[in-house]
């Protein structure tokens, strides 16, 4: 029996991560949640986050990443980030330069989705004091 | 025959011309590796990029009708053209390929009664486009700062089209690039960024219906700004190589006649010299002669 799929975490630079995994939990724009194997085919924008995955039970990784997309589709996940780094690697300024730029966003106002990059900004604020 | 000395000053200039040839070949074989490296590392995310765009548009169609990015821009009367191309000459018929290109589509455009728009990148083509089609210009991208490119100089590049596309400035975008099929062989493309294509479904995707988070109309405003930049930086990326590629035959064909040129100049010196002494030893024989 299968309790593994394919999981392949690409930035527009590089490949991040290719490999068999258990499980990922994404930060999906409405909500963080967890694909496993024989997960429903879906498209869901990610919102900058935490990205987490499991090889095993031993072997966990931890991703910052800044918005992208994800696709799942028999039992191949393809996650597209903007830019992703290593959960261990994350500077605290990396991600306040992130909410400062859009801060810049919120206060030049001509911005449609005022609420979605408010409550972006409060998921990065969040992943801040996680790091 | 030229005199001894002219000929000399003439092998001599011909010669270091050669060297900066040769030295422009090397180095850019060099930038063309590592501009081929960095665009096979951006080839899977645009290969997954379209895909994703594809699926989604596929599955917009079926189920909510029209989104602005979407279509086939059969009946657009505004036309955006980006004409991409280098900052630096002596690359053969790198720019200029491009710009004919690109012309030929600005006259069937004209004949076709379109409004045409000009956006270029690098400064080769805004230099050949501007005496004709000044009217047309809408604005220039200067990338003669980036080392190499990013992708967020491609971001940049795509924000601003699509404000201008939000603005209606335009409704058909097209770019011209050179695409790098081989080290010796580029070949002047063009590609449509907006509106996106709806294509077939991807072969494997294409009994699924996938769920959308949030629903495809989000996401597809969210994606395809995303999926044009990453277009624009497969195609920099494409050009950059493209340019080097056309640089290194180039020069490598200028070494060449440079190498042609010295040999002939080295027969023509040499038979010069010896004509001169040949001369000189007429002049002493018959001088003996004559005493």
């Amino acid at each position: 029996m299968t309790n593994k799929f394919e999981l392949n975490v690409i930035s527009a630079e590089s490949k991040v991560f290719q490999g068999e995994v258990e499980n990922v939990l994404v930060p999906g724009m409405s909500g963080d949640f967890l694909v496993l194997p024989n997960h429903a085919p879906c498209i869901s924008s990610i919102r900058p986050g935490f990205l987490e995955f499991a090889e095993d039970v031993s072997k966990k990784h931890r991703y910052f990443v800044s918005g992208g997309i994800i696709e799942v589709i028999n039992n191949m996940v393809s996650v597209l980030v903007d830019s992703a780094i290593d959960g261990d690697n994350v500077i605290k300024e990396d991600i306040s330069a992130i909410i400062s730029e859009i801060d810049v966003k919120l206060s030049t106002g001509n911005i449609r989705n005022r609420d979605d990059l408010g409550l972006r900004k409060n998921d990065l604020e969040e992943a801040l004091k996680q790091s | 025959m030229a005199n001894l000395k002219d000929l000399k000053i003439r092998i001599d200039s011909v010669k270091s011309t050669r060297k900066i040839t040769k030295a422009m070949q090397m180095v850019a074989a060099a930038k063309l590796r590592k501009a081929q490296e960095s665009a096979e590392k951006g080839r899977p995310y645009a290969e997954k990029m379209r895909a994703v765009v594809a699926n989604l548009a596929s599955s917009v169609t079926n189920i909510a009708g029209d989104n602005k990015f979407l279509g086939d821009g059969s009946n657009s009367k505004k036309f955006l053209l980006i004409v991409a191309t280098s900052e630096r000459g002596l690359c053969g018929g790198f720019n200029s390929s491009i710009v004919k290109l690109a012309k030929s589509r600005i006259a069937e455009l004209k004949n076709q009664n379109k409004e045409i728009k000009i956006l270029t990148i690098g400064k080769k083509g805004k230099e050949q486009l501007n005496r004709e089609f000044q009217s047309m210009f809408i604005g220039h991208i200067d990338l003669s700062n980036e080392k190499n490119i990013t992708i967020e100089t491609a971001r940049h590049i795509s924000t601003d089209l699509i404000l201008r596309f939000e603005n209606d400035e335009y409704e058909v975008a097209e770019i011209f690039y050179n695409r790098f099929a081989s080290v010796i062989s580029q070949i002047p493309s063009s590609y449509r960024l907006l509106p996106v294509s709806v294509n077939e479904k991807e072969e494997d995707a294409s009994n699924v219906s996938f769920n959308f988070e949030p629903d495809e109309d989000e996401i597809l405003n969210e994606i395809i700004p995303k999926s044009i930049a990453t277009s624009i930086f497969s195609v920099l990326q494409e050009n950059a190589a493209s340019e080097q590629g056309s640089r290194m035959a180039a020069m490598d064909n200028a070494t060449r006649n440079a190498g042609e040129m010295i040999d002939k100049l080295t027969i023509d010196f040499n038979r010069s010299r010896q004509a001169a002494i040949t001369n000189e030893l007429i002049e002493i024989i018959s001088g003996a002669e004559a005493l």
